[in-house]
């Protein structure tokens, strides 16, 4: 009788089995077969559009509270206007030109400096500048780990949400090193890049690495002229296993130089430089030619807009921006975030880490990525004028600089002049890992070196530069923009797709379509489909239930 | 206006910050690092992530700074008494040494401090002596005190390396435990925290050397420790299986009789 029973239950569970099987999967040459025997079925709509999520949308443009953006004169030091959205603080650029030992009280403290951080001594040649220089800079980490908080700490968002930990050479900063005690935001001193050094050809110059951090650490200066050892007849190059033991952390090293020759050059840690350099212990170093009265900026912050050009710059350019290329792996720099104890973090970035298996995710300009860089790493230009960018490539591999709507000329590449003929005007320029660029960028409406006004792009032409994680727009995409197309606050005047989704960090997620925004509904996200869900529940349920029939069957047997 | 998008960016509150203000608050971490709750402290902080102020204006001027090349002191005061003190109850000096070597004996830190816990009085007039035995700036800096008297709540010694400074401030009555540490960046994550208990204090905070354990602590396992947890697994259940399965039964505990499965079908 029960036999009976259970033979009909599962008869009927083959059948509903059968019957909610997706038609969509039944194979091709049967569904072409039953076709013709049946003709098309039903229609049944698609699924719907998903609705449209109200994301939390940043503020593309903060307000600037400060006044930090006007030209104004501090401590004699003429500071230029900067008119993007976002700007240094005017303070520190006159700390950095006069020297944080050489301000005022006021002016230090509205810096944010020590009275170390950027000392400026004798004039040795007598043309009215200091030539002794001694720089100090410390070791920040950005975007680590605590013991307390599974959030990461002193925080630097390169984009929407994006905070990869890094690492980074900054200013001798006093006090804090968040915005206040109530916020997590690192204050604006401590950020990605490390600043873009500064001096004059011929200065004395000494650069004290602070170690600040729980890493060992060293300065190497690539391509600027430096002795191989120091006037003790200690090693000056920076390199572990030729020159130095490294700086221990809250230990210090003064390294001295006297560069003979001007030109853009670079400066990176060189422990374990597979790794170091990728975290972000790089920058530019610039070396200006000796020039009269020539008080040039010592520090640039974020690097950016140089507001107090040196002699020889303002001498043949109307502007000069440092450009500071930067790719980052996201593999990497989540370890220092995934542990606490340094032990566990060394292993897991030196030893574990494999760079020859990595892939960059990140691709940053002046440490920012889009939609960031339109805050401040814009390139701001009129008609009619000469711009110096100086740009360096600081990742490990090359980079196709692409300039819409203009052709920009090579001057210099490693801070080697070209000779005239040799100067190249073009409008892809490759820049290898490590490589310094100087380009002139004219914007004379000639059809040539610019097509006119407007909002041009220029970024990395390989693909990979332009995304965040493989997020498009993102990466280091940033433009040239003319100051009729720059509104009041600094936000460029745009006439393309809302600015509203990419100031979300669910795009950066990847989790909103991508254009949604202006074309609702035709490229949403699909609903679900409840009728094949449906389906595949009920033919879930009729499998069970043979499979828990077929399995008493067996067992029946067995116990017989 | 074309370009911004519109609406401010509200003050994020992820899952993870509202958990932690709850442990905070459970823990007692929130009342610990504020004179007013729920305004300061690393919760808070938590919740507050993310807000992007980049060109917040200038720097607070009601702080008062005694600024030079050995180091800083902020928010000194040696005379004003807080409002709910009648009078200096004692004068304490404390000595305080910061560095490398004193992390040592704490595994997995890099910098520390000679000392991680500071007891006082109520009303008492704090004067400390930070000394500073690194090559590298280090600092001192005490939250949550009256914000009437000490601007944001912060009394703050700062060293430059090898120098030392010495500052002087006044707890006010209430029997708390206030946050000291070093904020330079990861050096309070790395072990320069501290905790200062004015009176009975009120209770600890997480992640003060010797005092305290982490909120979120690293794991220290052993390679193939997955293969370990099975066996472990597999014991038990041989264990269970030979307790239960033995001719007899199961003795549990009290000496009561217990017959297993195979047993009543025996019977």
């Amino acid at each position: 009788m029960i036999a009976i029973r259970k033979r009909w239950v599962v008869a009927t569970a083959l059948l509903v089995a059968l019957l909610s099987f997706p038609p969509q999967w039944y194979p091709r040459p049967l569904r072409v077969q039953s076709a013709a025997w049946f003709g098309a079925s039903d229609y049944r709509s698609l699924p719907e559009s998903e609705a449209m999520i109200d994301d939390v949308v940043e503020e593309a443009c903060p307000v600037d509270a400060s006044g930090w953006r006007e030209e104004r004169v501090i401590e004699d030091i003429r500071i230029r206007r900067s008119p993007t959205c976002l700007v240094d603080n005017p303070y520190a650029v006159a700390a950095f030109v006069r020297g944080t030992n050489n301000v005022s009280q006021q002016v230090l403290l509205e810096s944010g400096l020590t009275p170390d951080a950027v000392e400026k001594g004798r004039d040795l040649d007598g043309d009215g500048d200091p030539d002794e220089i001694h720089i100090r800079l410390e070791v920040t980490e950005l975007n680590g780990s605590s013991p307390e908080l599974d959030l990461p700490v002193t925080q630097f968002s390169i984009a929407p949400g994006i905070t990869p930990g890094l690492w980074v050479f900054s200013p001798k900063a006093l006090g804090m090193a968040t915005e206040n005690f109530e916020s997590l935001t690192a204050q604006t001193l401590l950020r990605l890049p490390s600043p873009a050094i500064r001096i004059e050809q011929g200065d004395r110059v000494q650069i004290t690495l602070e170690n600040t951090h729980y890493m060992p650490h060293t300065l190497h200066f690539h391509g600027v002229d430096h002795a191989y050892r120091d006037a003790n007849g200690e090693g000056n190059d920076g390199v572990p296993i030729t020159s130095e033991i490294p700086v221990l952390p809250g230990n210090a090293r003064t390294y001295e130089l006297q560069p003979r020759v001007a030109g853009t050059t670079f400066y990176h840690c060189h422990v374990q430089p597979h790794v170091h350099v990728t975290m972000g212990l790089q920058g530019l170093f610039v070396v200006e030619e000796n020039r009269p009265n020539n008080w040039v900026q010592t520090l640039n912050v974020g690097s950016g807009h140089v507001r107090a050009p040196s002699r020889a710059v303002a001498e043949r350019f109307d502007r000069e921006y440092d450009l500071h290329y930067l790719d980052l792996d996201g593999d990497l720099s989540s370890r220092i975030q995934r542990f606490n104890d340094p032990r566990l973090i060394t292993k897991s970035m030196h030893r574990q880490y494999d760079v020859t298996d990595a892939t960059s995710d990140y691709f940053t300009l002046n440490g920012r990525s889009f939609p960031y860089t339109f805050r401040e790493a814009l390139v701001v230009a009129r008609p009619d004028e000469r711009i110096k960018l100086r740009v360096v490539n600081g990742g490990p591999s090359g980079i196709a600089l692409h300039t819409h709507g203009h052709k920009v000329t090579v001057t210099h590449r490693d801070g080697v002049e070209a000779e005239p003929a040799a100067r190249v005007t073009r409008d892809v320029v490759w820049i290898a890992a490590a490589q310094r660029v100087d380009l002139a960028l004219d914007t004379t409406n000639d059809g040539l070196h610019s097509y006119g006004s407007g909002v041009w792009l220029f970024h990395d032409h390989q693909s990979r530069g332009v995304t965040t994680d493989g997020i498009g727009p993102g990466g280091h995409i940033s433009a040239i923009v003319y100051e009729e197309y720059l509104e009041e606050n600094g936000w460029p005047r745009t006439s393309g797709v809302p600015w509203g989704p990419y100031f979300t960090e669910a795009y950066y997620r990847k989790e909103r379509p991508i254009w949604a925004s202006y074309a609702p509904g035709l490229f949403s996200d699909t609903g679900v489909d409840v009728w094949l869900v449906a389906r595949l529940t009920v033919l879930g349920l009729a499998t069970g239930v043979i499979v828990a029939a077929a399995f008493s069957g067996l067992r029946r047997r067995g116990a017989e | 206006m074309t370009a911004a998008a519109g609406g401010h960016r509200l003050a994020r509150a992820p899952a993870t910050a509202a958990l932690l203000i709850i442990l905070a608050q459970a823990s007692g971490l929130t009342r610990a690092q504020t004179d007013d709750p729920g305004a300061s402290g690393a919760a808070p902080r938590a919740a507050e992530h993310g807000q992007h102020r980049p060109q917040e204006a200038a720097p607070d001027h009601a702080h008062s700074l005694s600024l030079d090349g050995a180091g800083a002191v902020m928010n000194e005061n040696a005379g004003t008494l807080p409002r709910d003190c009648a009078e200096v109850s004692r004068d304490q000096e404390i000595t305080v040494y910061a560095g490398r070597e004193f992390a040592a004996e704490f595994p997995g830190n890099t910098f520390g401090l000679s000392q991680h816990e500071y007891y006082v009085e109520p009303c008492s007039r704090i004067t400390v002596t930070f000394v500073n035995n690194d090559d590298v700036r280090h600092q001192w800096m005490v939250h949550g005190l009256p914000r009437y008297l000490y601007p944001t709540g912060m009394f703050h010694i700062e060293a430059a390396g090898g120098h030392s400074r010495t500052g002087t401030f006044i707890v006010p009555s209430d029997h708390r435990t206030y946050l000291v540490h070093c904020d330079m960046p990861q050096h309070m994550e790395r072990g320069m925290k501290a905790q200062l208990k004015v009176g009975r204090g009120s209770g600890d905070l997480w992640s003060i050397p010797g005092v305290s354990g982490d909120f979120e602590r690293d794991s220290y396992l052993p390679r193939g420790i997955t293969l370990w947890f099975l066996l472990a697994v597999l014991s038990g259940a041989a264990i269970f299986s030979l307790l239960t399965y033995r001719r007899g039964g199961l003795t549990l505990p009290g000496g009561a009789r217990r017959h297993g499965v195979r047993s009543d079908r025996e019977a």
